[in-house]
């Protein structure tokens, strides 16, 4: 059995009632079932009077105002509905917030992602920065020990002035020996760099060193702790005594805060020695 | 005419103008403009009847709007403003169905 909210009269659903507008019609206003229609009466002539035509201007006046303000409402609500949730049911508001939600994880799920490839990308170019400074280091201590780089620092000047017998190359060998044992980080012979492939000998003429020839006055800078230097020279019964004593040659050394040793060496190309990588 | 004139007036004017209404407000413009419809349709239907009066529809249009935007009003007092209000829609739809169902015969003849 089904129960009716509104009772049933010969098979008609009452609908609210409704008025005609106007209150004139004859014969019951509230009689509004479908179908049945009040009877529409003829206009009745009208008489134009002054007073009637202005009432008459002035409501139809009226009339446009509140069109107009209904237009003017209706517009402004359209417009403001669109960017207001004032309308939404609670469902719909649900399913923004869970699709806004949603949202919100997949961006923080794409950030930490962004942050993640930021990090190793930062941390690769740190690494490259890390790697381009060791190589800049490794490029001057190898340029200072390969003799490629001029170089400069504290320091020991020596001069070796020949007497009549020529200071042969096995001396002038363990001189420099001795100041590399001394801890000297660079060495120049006259105008050659001193370097590990650099050789002395013997020649009818004199000292060759490096394929020149090298004459008295011998000149030899040396970078390192000039009194370690020093000491390794002039050592009693070192290298210099026994040039002094060997060879009545002149050995003089000087200390000096600033050798300046501006002779460089081209590197030499390697034709078959490769780095291993 | 002059309600036709007066509409697009009304509708041109809220699209230049797009003012911000006020908060306050805001719950019960769309009832008002429901509300209002709803008087215009009667109106439209009355004068179809050729029973159509500048004064009746002034004061319906007006008792409309002010009878609706109340109820929605005493419903936000009450806490079932948005039931209440979903009634008035419900009321003013079937009204305009009924209105704009008239006006289909008397167009129509049928």
């Amino acid at each position: 059995m089904i129960k009716r909210l509104w009772p049933r009269s010969n098979g008609q659903v009452n609908p609210p009632s409704i008025q005609p507008r106007g209150g004139r019609v004859r014969g019951g206003g509230d009689d509004t079932r479908t179908g049945s229609f009040p009877i529409v009466r003829r206009k009745p002539p009208r008489t134009f009077g002054s007073r009637a035509s202005r009432i008459k201007a002035l409501t139809s006046l009226l009339v446009a105002f509140l069109c107009a303000l209904l237009g003017f409402g209706y517009v402004i609500q359209v417009h403001n509905t669109k960017s207001s949730y004032e309308g939404l049911s609670e469902e719909e508001l649900v399913r923004l917030l869970d699709e806004t939600s949603t949202q919100v994880d997949k961006l923080e799920e794409r950030k930490s992602q962004l942050g993640e490839q930021l990090r190793s990308i930062q941390s690769s170019a740190d690494k490259q920065q890390e790697a381009a400074r060791i190589a800049k280091q490794n490029q001057v201590s190898s340029g200072i020990l390969s003799g490629a780089l001029p170089a400069q620092g504290k320091g020991v000047q020596i001069t070796i002035v020949e007497g009549q017998d020529r200071v042969d190359a096995a001396t002038m060998f363990t001189l420099l020996e001795e100041l590399r044992n001394a801890g000297a980080e660079v060495i120049a012979i006259n105008d050659t760099r001193v370097v590990t492939s650099t050789y002395l000998k013997d020649d009818n003429h004199g000292l060759v060193c490096d394929g020149r020839k090298l004459v008295s006055p011998y000149t030899i800078k040396a970078i390192g702790d000039p009194d370690a230097l020093q000491n390794a020279v002039q050592i009693a019964g070192g290298v210099g005594s026994r040039i002094k004593v060997q060879f009545h040659a002149q050995v003089t050394v000087e200390q000096s805060n600033s050798v300046r040793i501006d002779e460089i060496r081209r590197p030499q190309r390697y034709q078959y020695a490769q780095t291993v990588e | 005419m002059a309600a036709i004139l007066g509409l697009i007036v009304g509708i041109i004017a809220g699209v230049f103008l797009q003012p911000d209404i006020p908060v306050a407000l805001q719950p019960y413009l769309p009832i008002m403009v429901v509300a209002a419809l709803d008087a215009l349709l009667g109106a439209a239907r009355s004068y179809f009847e050729r029973s159509f009066s500048d004064r009746v529809f002034v004061v319906s249009f007006f008792s409309n709007v002010v009878t609706a935007t109340l109820l929605v009003f005493l419903g936000n007092q009450l806490g079932v403003g948005s039931q209440l209000s979903t009634a008035v829609i419900v009321v003013l739809g079937i009204r305009i169905f009924s209105n704009v169902s008239a006006l289909r015969r008397f167009i129509f003849k049928g």
